[in-house]
Order: C-alpha cells, then sequence, then structure tokens
C-alpha cells in the first residue's frame, strides 16, 4: 500500500499523528536539527540531512527515572518509577539510523535479560523511516553504504518515506505501521508512475555511494585484535583525542550507561544516564585500580568496542556509518580512517 | 515497572554482622529477604554475585560468600572501600547494624562450573580477602547433600597475618574433618599463631597437588594470582583446569550498561568466573 501527501499538508500530517500519541520528528534548532517531542504540528520539518543526535534516545533516553526514594526512609517506602507511554510515532528516521535500532535491540532485548524500558519503549513506538535525498551528495563523513545500508532502505522501518519534490509518499512495511496507516484517511493512493519511482528509487538506494565500499566485519574484527597490543598504533591515532565522548553521545548504537542516585535534599531518583567509556572513571574501580587510565586506551576500547568486539559478541557491527562521531568530533577523529588505518587498506577500496 | 524488572532491588534485612578482621573494615553481613517469595526467585550457586543496593549511596556489587546450601539467607563478605575512592555504599553498610534494610539484586553472573568440577579432585587457592566466593563453594561441596559429588577436597588459604583470615571459626571446623584437606598459611605469624608461615605459591609447591582429574580455582590478588600460575603450570595443571573470577568495575550486573568488558566479554554477564583458557582468548585489558 503506498499513499501520498503533499509536503505542504505535512502539518496536517503531524497533527493527526499528535492525536493518536505522541509525535517525535526533526525539527530545526539553532545548530540544526534534533529529534523533539513536538508540541505544534508546524514545527515537523523535512528538509534536513540528519539530525546532530541520533535519534536512540527515543528508546534510549538520557535520562530514564528507576526509582524515587527519601533519605532517612526505609527502602520499602522506594517507589518504581512507572513508564506510562502513549502510543508514539518517530517520525522521519534515515535508514542508516533505523538499522542502529534493531542493532541495539540484540544487545537490549534480544540477548540474555531483556530491559524492560528498551522494550516497553520499542513497543510503544511505530518508526516512520525516510529515504535519504539522492540528489544531494552523501555527507563525506557517512559510510552507511559501506555496511550494507542503502540510502533509501525501509528494513526496519514501520513506514517507509520518500519524498520526491514536494510529494511524500508512504509505504507500509510491517503490520504495526498497517494498523496506524489504515488511520491516516486523509492521504490519498498513489499513482502507478508514483509506484514505480518509490521502488526505484528504494532499489538505487543500495548504489548510492558513501565514502567507502567493499567491508569485511569478520576480517575488520580479526584485524583489530591483532592489532590491540601495539600500543604506537592507538597512541598515534589517538593523539588528538580529548577524550571528551562527543562520539558517544551522538552515536546511535552506543549503549553504555551508568546507574546513578541523585539526591536534592532528601528527595531522590535511582536513574540511568548515558556514560562514556572515553571517560577515567568509566573503569575504576573502588581499590584504585583502573585498566584504561590513557586516552589511547579508552579509545582503543570504543573502537574496538565497535568494530571487534560486538562482531564476535552478537555477530553485527555495532556502527551504521551515520557519520556523527566524525562530524562532531572536536579534534576531527574520522572514524573510519582508524579503521581504514587498521586494516591497511586490505579488505576494502577507496572509491 | 516493578514486575520483572532487573533494575529495581529487592528489599533484605541485615540479620547478623560478623566482624571478621582485626582492622575491622571487613565485615560478612547475612541477610534475609523481606519477601518471601524474593527469597525464593533467590536461586544461586557458588561464585555468583549481587548487587548491593542502597538507595542515596548506589550499588556495589559482591560475591556472594554463602551457600545455597545456607537456606534463610544470604551472606556477602564485604570490605569497606574508601583509601583511594570513596566508597559510599561499602561505608554506609559498614555503618549499619543488625535490622538495618537495604536492597538485593541478583543472582548474577555464571557460578563455579559445578557439573565441571563433579568426579574431580579440587584444589581450592585463596589468598586474603578473595576467599568469599571460594567459602561459598567449599561450603558447598562439604554439605552432606554434595560431598559425594566431588573427589579429594583440598584448601589452601593465606592471608598477610593472622588477624586478617576471614571465616576463622569456619577454617577451624575444616581443619577438624577428615574430608576436605585444610592447609592455612599466614605471611608472617604473630606471638599467637602456631600455623603454618609463608607465601601462598611456595604452600602450593609444597603441597603439590597431582593435576590428575583435578582442577584448581584461584582467587587472590594479582600479586599472588602472578606468582601462583606458574607453580600450578609447573604440576602439569591444564589451563583448561584453572579457573579463577575477574573483577571489573560494574552497574547493572546483567550485561547491558557496557562497562565491565574485557574484549567481547562482559565479567557480569558472561564471567566473572573464567578458565585460563578462556581468559588467554581476550585481551589485557583488566
Amino acid at each position: 500500500m503506498l499513499k501520498k501527501t503533499t509536503i505542504d499538508k505535512l502539518p496536517e500530517l503531524a497533527a493527526a499523528l499528535m492525536e493518536k500519541g505522541t509525535l517525535v520528528a526533526p525539527v530545526k534548532e539553532d545548530a540544526g536539527f534534533n529529534f523533539r517531542e513536538i508540541t505544534d504540528a508546524k514545527q515537523v520539518d523535512l528538509i534536513f540531512h540528519n539530525t546532530i543526535i541520533s535519534p536512540k534516545s527515543a528508546f534510549f533516553p538520557q535520562v530514564e527515572d528507576f526509582v524515587r526514594y527519601q533519605t532517612g526512609k526505609s527502602i520499602l517506602e522506594a517507589a518504581p518509577v512507572e513508564l506510562n507511554l502513549k502510543p508514539t510515532f518517530l517520525f522521519g528516521v534515515r535508514p542508516c539510523d533505523v538499522k542502529s535500532f534493531q542493532i541495539m535491540d540484540i544487545h537490549f532485548s534480544g540477548t540474555g535479560v531483556v530491559d524492560p524500558y528498551w522494550q516497553k519503549r520499542r513497543e510503544a513506538t511505530t518508526i516512520f523511516g525516510f529515504a535519504f535525498d539522492m540528489n544531494e551528495a552523501a555527507d563525506a563523513a557517512e559510510f552507511y553504504h559501506t555496511l550494507g545500508i542503502g540510502a533509501a532502505d525501509p528494513e526496519g522501518s514501520d513506514i517507509f518515506m520518500v519524498r520526491k519534490d514536494d510529494i511524500l509518499m508512504l509505504k507500509v512495511i510491517t503490520p504495526k505501521g498497517e494498523k496506524l496507516m489504515t488511520g491516516l484517511s486523509f492521504l490519498t493512493d498513489a499513482s502507478a508512475d508514483e509506484i514505480k519511482y518509490f521502488d526505484d528509487y528504494i532499489t538505487k538506494g543500495y548504489d548510492y555511494k558513501t565514502c567507502y565500499t567493499c567491508v569485511d566485519t569478520e576480517a575488520i574484527a580479526r584485524e583489530f585484535e591483532a592489532i590491540f597490543d601495539n600500543a604506537d598504533f592507538w597512541t598515534k591515532i589517538s593523539d588528538a583525542c580529548l577524550s571528551c565522548g562527543v562520539c558517544t553521545f551522538v552515536c546511535p548504537t552506543c549503549y553504555c550507561f551508568d546507574i546513578c542516585d541523585e539526591t536534592l535534599f532528601s528527595q531522590g531518583t535511582r536513574r540511568r544516564v548515558w556514560d562514556a567509556c572515553m571517560f577515567t572513571d568509566f573503569t575504576l574501580e573502588a581499590s584504585g585500580h583502573n585498566p584504561r587510565t590513557k586516552v589511547y586506551q579508552r579509545l582503543r576500547q570504543k573502537v574496538c568496542h565497535k568494530y571487534s568486539y560486538h562482531i564476535r559478541k552478537y555477530g553485527v557491527i555495532s556502527c551504521v556509518g551515520c557519520g556523527r562521531c566524525t562530524r562532531y568530533c572536536p579534534v576531527n577523529i574520522d572514524i573510519f580512517s582508524i579503521v581504514e588505518e587498521a586494516v591497511k587498506a586490505k579488505w576494502y577500496k577507496r572509491l | 515497572m516493578t514486575e520483572n524488572n532487573p533494575y529495581i532491588p529487592m528489599p533484605v534485612e541485615i540479620s547478623k554482622v560478623i566482624d571478621e578482621v582485626d582492622s575491622h573494615d571487613i565485615k560478612t553481613f547475612r541477610f534475609t529477604f523481606l519477601n518471601k517469595e524474593d527469597e525464593e526467585n533467590f536461586k544461586y550457586l557458588p561464585g555468583q554475585f549481587a548487587e548491593l543496593s542502597i538507595y542515596g549511596k548506589g550499588e556495589s556489587p559482591i560475591g556472594i560468600a554463602s551457600s545455597p546450601t545456607q537456606a534463610g539467607y544470604v551472606e556477602f563478605t564485604v570490605q569497606r572501600a574508601g583509601t583511594i575512592v570513596p566508597g559510599l555504599v561499602t561505608a554506609a553498610l559498614h555503618d549499619m547494624d543488625e535490622g538495618g534494610k537495604i536492597g538485593l539484586r541478583g543472582p548474577l553472573g555464571h557460578s563455579w562450573p559445578i557439573e565441571f568440577l563433579e568426579k574431580k579432585d579440587i584444589v581450592v587457592v585463596g589468598g586474603g580477602f578473595a576467599f568469599t566466593t571460594l567459602r561459598s563453594l567449599i561450603n558447598f561441596m562439604l554439605h552432606e547433600d554434595n560431598r559425594s559429588r566431588f573427589g579429594e577436597i583440598t584448601v589452601i588459604y593465606g592471608a598477610r597475618t593472622p588477624g586478617l583470615l576471614l571465616y576463622k571459626d569456619e577454617l577451624a571446623q575444616w581443619e577438624k574433618r577428615d574430608d576436605i584437606k585444610t592447609v592455612i598459611t599466614v605471611d608472617k605469624g604473630d606471638d599467637t599463631w602456631t600455623g603454618r608461615q609463608g607465601f601462598v605459591p611456595a604452600v602450593c609447591r609444597e603441597v603439590a597437588p597431582s593435576p590428575k582429574n583435578t582442577v584448581a580455582v584461584i582467587c587472590g590478588p594479582p600479586i599472588m594470582i602472578k606468582f601462583t600460575l606458574p607453580v600450578f603450570f609447573e604440576l602439569g595443571f591444564s589451563k583448561e583446569n584453572i579457573l579463577t573470577s575477574l573483577e571489573m568495575r560494574m552497574k547493572c550486573g546483567i550485561g547491558k550498561c557496557g562497562r565491565c568488558n574485557v574484549g567481547y566479554k562482559y565479567v557480569c554477564s558472561d564471567g566473572p568466573v573464567f578458565s585460563l583458557a578462556q581468559l588467554e582468548e581476550l585481551p589485557r585489558d583488566f
């Protein structure tokens, strides 16, 4: 089922979704675009390349409150914070970011203990994927094509959207998407030409080139294992690193968190907050021992986690090539150039 | 969000506090569950750990020191942290008395591989404070329901001074039994000490357990491990038959928060128990 509307009717679509629940969509802000909960249907803006912060916040917010407690009172009086989630619509997510949700699913709900917060937020949410505009060149930092993700890859979306000039086409991908779409009666049916355009666009997306191509993930994992003890290599690539952690905060697949108690006067909240392996005390033990006191050890952890450990553990690379870490690094460290260095151009060729 | 939520601790009450050492910074806390069903659900084996949780202070991952054969309660031996890093949870716990209530999340991690240990001779080697989950294992194996499942049991346990030995009453009991060989040593004795003196590695060499159908379970400070392992290699133990337990900073304890990895393994959910053979496959990042 391919439906359509026009870009000028976007507020109408936004308003319809807001009526059904919570709408989270790209909004233009001073520094650039970000996903925000929409309060005014006119805020939604689809003329963007990608957001600064990844949409992982929709399922893994920077702060997730677990329990409220009062100091000096018994644990029996502490109260878990309920998650009262309305149906949520995550609107305008680029294909590489949609892929990140699937990678995170494996970690949070697909293996071992299920993380109830991630799972409940995922269940409550319908994802509107949105193809990149292939009339523009890919951003220099992006390499999702390297990782097998098409610029118009509908996989993982519940509804997938392609924009053609002033027309926005929406296609149902999953039963969840279908259930929602049938309720959006003001959308009209797309023409046969538009259906062809949509299908061609998706196919074309797999050939839309970003920075690099041809990567063998298993081989990369092995290369990083082999290079782990090469302190010279890691020192060299991390010489400018501020260990600031911005790469982890903007990353759609970074999931490290801290669990901390925040008490103000006697009122407290146990919550999880984003954390980063780039920080010195991330691994500081009570004994004073810390396995990663040097910047190079922490950058090594970050890079090896994404391109080696995660493959060993879950079979997938923990990266979708969105390019945010490279784009927002204050000292211009290019994560994929580290991979490039590490594998010494053996396993891919630069376009 | 209470049901099946691995982040919400269950309430427990301190029913006993034992001051273990003469420096008074290591105590054993016995907890009883405030909800009967929590007690029933808390099924553990020696080697597992739990998060001790005090709202307003935080959580600490601590190995379980009691054995599941001790019904009705669970024990943790906790050192007051704070010489280098201020230990909020351990300090708060040390300041609590019987009747105090805290939270508990667990059991977490993998146990000592009981099935793998069955029908084998077991050599338990412990040093200093790192004896807690070994004590759990020993008491488990010594229990009348379990003793016949294991071959000969040898325990080699050392501390710096006699006053720093943990579980002194139990050590004395084990020494009296004939179904366990107990070798206690201290680095340096005092006026009252009539037992053995000497470092753990040297004592291991002296005791010289046979590697035949035997598994060594070794926990201790890094320096002890460093000098003990070569002794066991010399004796002919394979890396598959030497087990240890790792520590890393942890938060969630369930393999989600990304903190305690060594290579692709999370110490909390993939460990903390590893064989030496398994550790050799991991990068030296701990």
